[in-house]
């Protein structure tokens, strides 16, 4: 695993190279390279500090957000692809984020009830349905899909979790979670306690 | 300062300039007859800014103002490329729309209460709310401009900008080191050169001078907005009709966001039997039709040129080189304060 992590680093090392020979400076955001999966879960792959490092427009800002949330709330707006940690006096931390799929989508208010760090994952049987290479039960990790922290969404399945696969996050492929890169998890867990509110917004339907 | 001073002596004139407005107002008040029977609308436009306004290599005119302008053209012919675009200057601006060469000037100006008591024009709506904000360097991890106490703040001599900053430092009990610079380039320069800590201006101008930087994307800029620059539309006053169908033209692409119709959804929206749905479509209400146009004006813009967040993102958004989060701009619901009445 750690070879093949190897491997992944120096390909991607080597295209930055071409990259930046070829005179491109900010790389802009043309989605995932083909060797960067999309369409399922890479369980036991470990990202790299250069692929958890988002393009400018997914990485952790503060801006202005009115709401009438109170402070501490978490406003998910699934069709920006943000998270917004609400801060109070009209502004907020917005973090990228990947969302549910298309049928895996839901909305409303809920509450955080538990936190852990480099949680363990046993995939639902739906999971298990739809991508029967899936492993039944995987021990907390780097190469844990459910990434570096979680926090569990309230009389729900749901949660906002970490990933291994920070490519993924600005698309819609989880299964109504919410992921993020390993240190934005890492750096929201840190902000918001057991009990914060959280609410899913969707966008409206014809 | 000389520029005030300029203004002053030319408020008298300008205000003459009005009253013969007025008066030729009674006979060329019926705006949108007279952009009927040319079979184009005429647009003041900025001849050249990124995301704003201005001329592909082909010369095709694309921007935020640009499609402002498209989508009345689309409400009126439904077609949006039935706009004759008029590059006008920051000193030409004005006068041009009063000598009504043009039917309305989209071109990122502010609305002030001067511009509209002393210039006659109105201005209808705020298309893009704009004000000054701050650039820092990314890595500073920097959450609010109340932490920028203490800073060399890089802004350009003699505009309001630096006086806006003056106000706010002070305001906020924080020390800071003027670095004043005789350009906007200047200042850009001297930011990036390390001799401040910040720079500020108009923030829709710091998402465009951030990619004259080394490395744009090191650098953050901060939610905080310390001044009102509501940018929108101006017309003639005196031209009820034309007003509505400006404003309604704006609304329209809100509303549109709001009840999630987008120039991709339109045929779907069209058969919906949501009652706010079918009368932004123009299927109950008949709205249209009383303010001189068809019925079907709604379905007309949204499908030539598309909603508010459309035209936001496809121009200036996070998805383009300029990368203006939508911010204070996004809709009421959403976290902003751009509201539009309801369609009823």
């Amino acid at each position: 695993m750690k070879m093949r992590a190897a491997i992944v680093t120096l390909l991607f090392a080597g295209m930055n190279l071409l990259a930046v020979a070829g005179g491109v400076q900010a790389q802009a955001w043309s989605g995932p390279r083909p060797d960067q999966n999309l369409a399922g879960d890479q369980p036991g792959y470990e990202p790299s500090a250069q692929e958890e490092e988002l393009p400018a427009e997914f990485r952790t800002q503060p801006v202005f957000f009115r709401t009438t949330e109170p402070p501490g709330t978490i406003v998910v707006n699934t069709s920006e692809r943000f998270l917004y940690l609400v801060q109070g006096n009209n502004r907020a931390l917005r973090y990228g984020i990947g969302v549910g799929r298309e049928g895996f989508q839901w909305s409303g208010l809920k509450r955080i009830d538990r936190k852990a760090e480099w949680p363990d994952w046993t995939p639902p049987p739906e999971m298990i349905e739809r991508q029967p290479y899936l492993p039944r039960f995987m021990a907390g990790g780097a190469g844990n899909p459910m990434g570096a922290r979680a926090l569990y969404i309230q009389g729900t399945v749901y949660r906002i979790h970490g990933t291994n696969q920070p490519w993924t996050i600005g698309s819609a492929v989880s299964s109504g979670c919410f992921r993020l890169t390993n240190p934005d998890v890492t750096d929201l867990y840190e902000r918001v306690p057991v009990g914060t509110r959280v609410v899913v917004l969707q966008p409206p339907k014809l | 300062m000389s520029i005030s001073v300029r203004l002053s002596k030319l408020v008298p004139i300008l205000a003459m300039g009005a009253i013969i407005a007025f008066t030729c107002g009674a006979a060329t008040a019926q705006t949108l007859a007279t952009v009927k029977s040319r079979g184009t609308l005429t647009c003041g436009v900025g001849p050249g800014v990124v995301g704003f306004s201005a001329p592909s290599p082909s010369g095709r005119w694309t921007g935020f103002d640009v499609d402002f302008c498209r989508a009345l053209a689309a409400a009126i012919f439904d077609d949006a490329d039935k706009v004759t675009f008029v590059p006008l200057s920051a000193a030409d601006r004005f006068r041009a729309l009063q000598a009504g060469e043009i039917d309305i000037l989209s071109r990122n100006s502010t609305w002030t209460m001067g511009r509209e008591v002393e210039l006659g024009l109105t201005f209808p709506v705020v298309t893009f709310y704009d004000g000054q904000g701050f650039m820092v360097q990314r890595a500073r991890k920097l959450e609010t401009a109340l932490d920028l106490g203490g800073s060399k703040v890089c802004a350009q001599s003699g505009t309001t900008t630096a006086l806006n900053v003056a106000d706010y430092f002070n305001a906020n009990g924080m020390k800071y080191e003027p670095v004043l610079t005789a350009s906007a380039d200047e200042t850009v320069r001297a930011y990036d050169g390390g001799q401040c800590d910040t720079m500020t201006t108009d923030a829709s101008a710091l998402h465009s001078e951030r990619l004259k930087l080394a490395r744009p994307d090191d650098h953050v800029i901060l939610p905080d907005i310390i001044s009102k620059e509501p940018l929108g539309p101006a017309i003639r006053q005196g031209d009820a009709q034309w007003f509505n169908i400006v404003k309604w033209t704006h609304f329209a692409m809100l509303d549109a966001e709001e009840l999630g119709v987008s120039s991709k959804t339109v045929d779907e929206a069209l058969a919906s039997q949501k009652p706010d749905v079918r009368r932004l479509m123009g299927r109950d209400g008949g709205y249209g039709e009383k303010m001189g146009l068809t019925n079907d004006w709604a379905v007309r813009i949204i499908r030539r040129v598309g909603n508010y967040a459309e035209v936001y993102e496809r121009n200036v958004g996070t998805k383009t080189r300029l990368g203006i989060p939508r911010g204070i701009n996004q809709l009421w619901t959403a976290g902003g304060i751009q509201y539009a009445p309801p369609i009823r």
